[in-house]
């Protein structure tokens, strides 16, 4: 790790006003601005003790937590602020009953200690775990020294991801409530230096393309402040699946986090994010196209695994991916189309 | 940096590099070496304290962080000569082997309890998934918890 | 109760016992090696190599040096010349480190930086910039300029042979004939690799998690040219070891070098990744089985060719040919095994080194051959059952193979299986049910122990024992209660110091029969000692009684008619203060200077397959149920059922825990764990435990053990077998075989992962 100054942010503004200073270096990508907010540091202090990243100011931003750490349920949808911790989003009584993808996403992911530091903010801006970029020996990584590139490319690639990805970057965006949030069309609320803005969530994330390092459509020292879920007459009917090889604290090899409002049985409106192996969270619109107006059935189920997995991309040992990613898919809808509500 | 942190319910002053991490201030600066390094990465458990009273991983979290929170580790389970019951638990069971996991899993154990999360073994054996053992206890980390969340009456708990 | 001898004992072995370390590793007082207290240490960080094979042409040291806190840089071009290299795990030439600049494997130990802060001396190995010479490496099996080297016979190396198995092979009926891999595998004790030494004057102290106090002891005295008395070795409790910490390594010889030019304590811990490379790992492995049998299901024909991977100066093999050939009555045998040099790491023990995966190989091919003949594969084990070494001829010490299928079989319901592949399910998972046999050689070595007996009835029993997890201190604390009549916290047992009697490492699972044996011995002489007393003087009870019916019970000395006498008055007798014994224990079949060279680190064991006398191995069988997802093929394990005959169990509280940790590593090892490698560089990729997997609490549902009684006179004195590693050997096996019995899919090689059953 290398030295940083360690500042303490009581408040939004004294946040935004550390983070100014990141603005400076305008054009750098958000995650590799030498100002770094600090929420639950499981992504940040990880990756700053492996000498990925490094910045010279951390502020500590869970003082945030009385502006923005709260949790509000109404008829227009659901608001999260970003300082909500993982583990009480999760257990939240309207989350659970509105939007069980949204905590079945959070309670399958990681532990319950990491679940009671992690914020949610902090969660959708965490950084891929392949592990040629998480080790900084390997010369060749296009997001940890752009142009530099790609060393994943031709190695042992199951965790790697074969949705979106370019041939700059192979790497697997690892969040499971990203998928929650891409499914249910959810927004983003940014502060920066340039004020407000409200993005929707399908648009924070970049795919890795020919610039693999810039991860998010964020400036330096902007700050996310919350999310909105609208709500919709699918939200209860959801699911997030996590396909993994043990049945718990393990990163997704495959997922599918859906939602359906169906009308005897026939699909009205359907939702899909797709993980495990995607450049980004990956919304699957052609997934949902191929069901909406469809009865949903074994073979419609199908057909959309079908469109979502179309211009999957294989490289060796992940061959079998878009086929496990179709199963999970299928399954995911059938047991969804299931649900009692 | 100049720093206090309040363990086991006594402050210490500390000067401290920035990057400390709670577990490296507790075992190289406080000498509370019973919270352990598994992996210093939050991938194993080992290193669990409670934090205002919820579990957390002490080698992702800074020490400067954690100022005028109380931190509660191992040292501080056992009240005096009495052990809590969920470490008596751990010894009746048998719940461990080489013990380097046990201060993790005991602490994950005490809040998993408290969390509400001990009421079947398959919630048992899902929240305690966090902690790894190597030596394999498992079966008996869940036998020890079974019987020691009846046991944890509200009087022995720290707010 | 009564002893091999026929004497009562006092009926605590056997008894289970809770750990008298208990305490001490619930509240966090138990001291590991990296715990230990030290006055202003300097702290230590590992630079390791990027590359796999080449040189190092030189390093910019500028920024590291110019860190805020960093005090030193030890390379080869400083203290290279300090140190001689460690021997490998085999006692032959490995690879080297900071010797010379040559580098023979990825994350080799290049480097060393210290520091005046932990912080710091990470942020100082970040900076290190190292220019390289390099060559292209060869990874594993196949890979371009491996160098293979078909092993000999020697001394201590067989390749097991009997008639002639090709012929019986070529004309068996019935025949199996398939190829088996095992991956690269780490032990990933939870507790990281830590070093700290610590100099008074021209004595060496070093904290270090060890299996072996006096191998490394020894080891690091060679190494720097110091006189063994003054190094000390100290590891009251490890965290773990699996073999990863049986053999001395680089690393502990760079520190001391460290501590001696600072003139202050060193302390390195290491990171969880450079565990990867600066300690070792089970090789991968490949199997050729041909298996011949009658229509009937007698074997007719059993070939098994290994092929395993070394580093490129290390021959390290583990050749379980030696346990598969024996495993089954078959007139007509032929092993052979061979070595595959690669750019590598050397590999090591990893629990139950050589069964492990050889008998993958033999058990999922028993499995087949069953499934050939439409034979139930508990009776195809049961219709080549021996109570006869098949290689050599000589009679098993004890072996209750059967009765371990059965007791285990019952348990699990096996009944109740319909053989049919696929044909077994609940709801949306495909269940199958899969067995093994287990095995492991009985090993024994000699051993030293100092004992104390006060007359008030304390006992203090001290040797360099290891507490792994093994409950090793609570062993000891039977055994001399048991032995001198008193109670279990009567006795106070002092281990984990190479400044006590020496035992040989903990390895191969010899510790329990080796420690126990020694520790009887030596109640066996003070209990001599009181005896002698008693029925020699006049004034006494026992005056003239035959010395050898007097037992200790209960605090008192007790004669055959059930008279007695309290200790203390038989005690006074002998000595007023403690009466104490030092002995050696060196058991029938090992040469004589075996107890001289235990005091230089280098203990021979006598190892079950190579007695003269008898073949002496503990057995057992093992049962999985699987499950398969039918869609999305998770696989999962949520019940195993194993059944052992390990002898005499001294501690069954413990012994259930060890045999339970061993059934789960097997879960880890069939399903999970796999060192994933980058065959382009020779490089490991997954070097952390996210994503090496061990199984986390959630993988693990029911796992029974069943002990089966068994009573082994000649294995050793206390009929102890020794049950650390048997645990694991048939899980692997038994886990393929319930895979293919819920699926239909023979997956041959290890682990078993979705993607080979989509
Ligand atoms: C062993 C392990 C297993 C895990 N398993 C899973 C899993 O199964 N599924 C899963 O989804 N995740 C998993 N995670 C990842 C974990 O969920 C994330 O690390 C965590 O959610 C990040 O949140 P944080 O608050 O700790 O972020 P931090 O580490 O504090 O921050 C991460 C990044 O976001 C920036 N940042 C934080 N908050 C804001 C904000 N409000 N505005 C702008 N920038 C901000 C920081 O500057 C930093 O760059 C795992 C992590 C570990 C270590
Ligand atoms: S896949 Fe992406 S993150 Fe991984 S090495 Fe290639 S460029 Fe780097
Ligand atoms: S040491 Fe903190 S999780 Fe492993
Ligand atoms: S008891 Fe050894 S790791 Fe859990």
């Amino acid at each position: 790790m290398r030295p940083f100054r360690y500042e303490h942010a009581a408040d939004r503004e004294a946040a935004l006003q550390a983070g100014r200073s990141a603005a400076a270096a305008a054009g750098e990508a958000h995650v590799r601005a030498p100002v770094q907010y600090l929420a639950g540091g499981t992504t940040l202090i990880d990756l700053m003790k492996l000498d990925v990243m490094r910045p010279e100011v951390v502020v500590d931003i869970n003082g945030l937590a009385r502006q923005h750490g709260e949790i509000r349920s109404g008829p227009d949808g659901l608001q999260l602020g970003a300082l909500v911790r993982m583990a009480d989003a999760a257990e939240h009584p309207a989350v659970r009953r509105d939007y069980p993808v949204i905590a079945q996403s959070l309670e399958l992911a990681a532990s319950q200690q990491l679940r009671n530091m992690a914020s949610l903010g902090g969660n959708v801006l965490q950084r891929t775990r392949c592990n040629y970029f998480r080790d900084v020996t390997w010369a060749a990584c296009n997001k940890r020294a752009p142009g530099s590139g790609c060393a994943a490319i031709g190695g042992p690639d199951r965790g790697m991801a074969v949705l979106g990805v370019s041939e700059h970057c192979i790497a697997n965006y690892p969040g499971d409530f990203a998928g929650a949030l891409a499914a249910l069309g959810a927004t983003v609320d940014i502060e920066g230096p340039g004020g407000r803005r409200v993005i929707p969530f399908e648009e924070l994330h970049r795919l890795p393309g020919d610039t693999p390092h810039i991860e998010t459509n964020l400036a330096p020292g902007e700050l996310i402040t919350g999310f909105s879920v609208p709500a919709g007459p699918w939200t209860r009917r959801s699911l997030y699946l996590k396909i993994r090889d043990r049945q718990s604290y393990e990163f997704a090899i495959a997922s599918a986090a859906v939602a359906l409002d169906l009308d005897a049985g026939v699909v009205r409106e359907a939702r899909v994010a797709l993980g495990g192996m995607v450049a980004k969270p990956w919304r699957s619109h052609e997934a949902e196209a191929a069901l909406r107006g469809h009865p949903l059935t074994e073979g419609s189920a199908q057909a959309a695994a079908a469109a979502a997995f179309a211009q999957a991309v294989v490289h060796g040992e992940d061959r079998f991916k878009p086929e496990l990613g179709r199963r999970t898919l299928v399954r995911a809808l059938l047991q969804c189309a299931a649900m009692e509500i | 940096m100049e720093m206090t942190l309040n363990v086991n319910g006594r402050d210490h002053r500390l000067s401290l590099d920035s990057r400390t991490t709670l577990l490296d201030a507790l075992r190289e600066h406080i000498g509370l070496t019973g919270s352990k390094k598994g992996c210093d990465q939050g991938q194993c458990g080992a290193c669990t304290v409670h934090l205002a009273g919820r579990r957390v991983l002490s080698c992702l979290t800074l020490a400067a962080a954690v100022q005028g929170r109380a931190v509660t580790t191992v040292e501080g389970l056992a009240q005096g000569e009495n052990l809590h019951p969920m470490q008596a638990a751990f010894i009746a069971h048998d719940a461990f082997q080489c013990g380097y996991c046990t201060p993790g899993q005991l602490m994950s154990a005490v809040a998993c309890v408290r969390e509400g999360h001990a009421a079947s073994d398959e919630a048992i054996r899902e929240y305690m998934s966090g902690n790894l053992c190597r030596c394999g206890a498992y079966p008996k980390i869940v036998a020890a918890i079974r019987e020691a969340a009846p046991q944890m009456a509200p009087k022995m708990e720290r707010a | 109760m009564a002893d091999d001898a026929g004497r009562p004992t006092g009926g605590l072995i056997g008894q289970p016992h809770v750990r008298i370390d208990g305490r001490l590793k619930v509240t966090g007082q138990a001291r590991y090696p990296a715990d230990e207290p030290l006055a202003n240490p300097a702290y230590a960080y590992l630079v390791i190599s990027a590359i796999s094979r080449g040189r190092v042409a030189g390093m910019d040291l500028a920024a590291t040096k110019a860190t805020p806190g960093v005090i030193d840089v030890l390379t080869h071009e400083n203290v290279g010349q300090e140190v001689k290299p460690p021997m490998g795990p085999d006692g032959k030439p490995t690879t080297t480190t900071l010797e010379s600049d040559q580098i023979w494997h990825d994350g080799q130990i290049i480097a060393v930086v210290l520091a005046e802060t932990y912080e710091a001396a990470r942020e100082g190995a970040y900076k290190v910039v190292v220019r390289y010479a390099a060559e292209a490496p060869s990874a594993t099996f196949d890979s371009p300029g491996v160098e293979v080297e078909p092993l000999k016979a020697n001394e201590t190396r067989h390749d097991p042979a009997k008639g002639d198995a090709a012929a019986a092979f070529a004309a068996a009926p019935v025949k199996i004939d398939a190829r088996y891999d095992t991956p690269i595998q780490h032990h990933n004790p939870l507790e990281l690799f830590s070093t700290t030494c610590v100099w008074e004057g021209p004595k060496l102290t070093i904290h270090e998690g060890t299996q072996n106090l006096y191998w490394l002891k020894g080891s690091v005295a060679g190494q720097l040219g110091l006189d063994l008395a003054d190094v000390r070795t100290i590891s009251r409790f490890v965290g773990g070891g699996f073999g990863s910490k049986g053999a001395p390594t680089s690393r502990t010889a760079w520190i001391a070098v460290a501590a001696r030019r600072l003139k202050r304590p060193v302390k390195l811990v290491t990171t969880r990744d450079q565990g990867f490379t600066i300690a070792t790992h089970r090789a991968e492995t490949r199997h050729h089985l041909q298996l011949g049998a009658t229509p009937d299901g007698r074997l007719t024909a059993l070939v098994h060719e290994g092929w395993e991977v070394s580093s490129r100066p290390s021959s390290y093999n583990v050749s379980g040919t030696a346990t598969t050939a024996r495993m089954y009555a078959c007139p007509n045998i032929a092993t052979k095994v061979t070595v595959v040099h690669a750019d590598r790491n050397t590999p090591g023990f990893m629990r139950a080194p050589p069964d492990t995966p050889y008998m993958f190989a033999l058990e999922c091919g028993m499995d087949e051959l069953a499934y050939a003949l439409g034979k139930d594969p508990i009776e195809l084990r049961r219709i080549n059952d021996t109570q006869t070494d098949p290689v050599s001829g000589k009679p098993y010490s004890s072996r209750s193979l059967m009765k371990c299928f059965d007791a285990a079989a019952g348990k699990f319901g096996w009944a109740k299986r319909d053989p049919k592949p696929g044909s077994m399910r609940d709801g949306d998972w495909l269940v199958g049910y899969g067995c093994a046999t287990a095995c492991y050689p009985c090993n024994i070595g000699p051993a030293a122990a100092r004992l104390s007996l006060t007359p008030k009835g304390k006992a203090t029993i001290q040797l360099a024992g290891h507490e792994l997890g093994t409950g090793a201190y609570t062993l000891l604390a039977i055994v001399v209660a048991d032995r001198l009549g008193l109670q279990v916290d009567d006795v106070q047992v002092m281990m984990g110091d190479s400044d006590l009697p020496p035992v040989p490492g903990a390895g191969g699972s010899n510790n329990a029969a080796s420690t126990s044996n020694v520790a009887a011995k030596a109640c066996e002489a003070i209990r001599q000692r009181l005896a002698m007393a008693a029925v020699r003087t006049n004034a006494g009870i026992f005056a003239g009684v035959d010395p050898a019916t007097l037992t200790l019970v209960n605090r008192a000395l007790v004669g055959p008619d059930g008279r007695s006498e309290p200790l203390e008055t038989a005690a006074s007798r002998v000595s007023p203060g403690a009466i104490e014994a030092h002995v050696e224990n060196v058991p029938q079949g090992l040469p004589p200077d075996a107890a001289a060279a235990l005091y230089h680190g280098r203990a021979s064991l006598l190892r079950g397959q190579s007695r003269e006398d008898v073949t002496a191995f503990a057995f057992g069988a093992q049962f999985v149920e699987i499950r398969v997802h039918r869609r999305t093929c998770e696989i999962r394990a949520p019940r195993a059922v194993a059944a052992f005959a390990s002898g005499t169990i001294v501690n069954p509280l413990a012994a259930h825990s060890q045999y339970q940790g061993g059934a789960i590593w097997g879960i880890g090892s069939a399903l999970h764990e796999q060192t994933e490698i980058d065959l382009r560089t020779a490089r490991y990729v997954n070097h952390n435990i996210a994503d090496y997997l061990v199984p986390v609490n959630a993988d693990i549902g029911e796992v029974d053990v069943i002990f089966v009684p068994e009573e082994d006179h000649e294995v050793n004195p206390l009929g102890v077998k020794g049950i650390g590693e048997i645990g694991i050997v048939g899980m692997n096996a038994a886990i393929a075989n319930a895979v293919f019995h819920a699926t239909g899919r023979r997956i041959r090689k290890l682990p078993i992962r979705i993607e080979d059953l989509l």
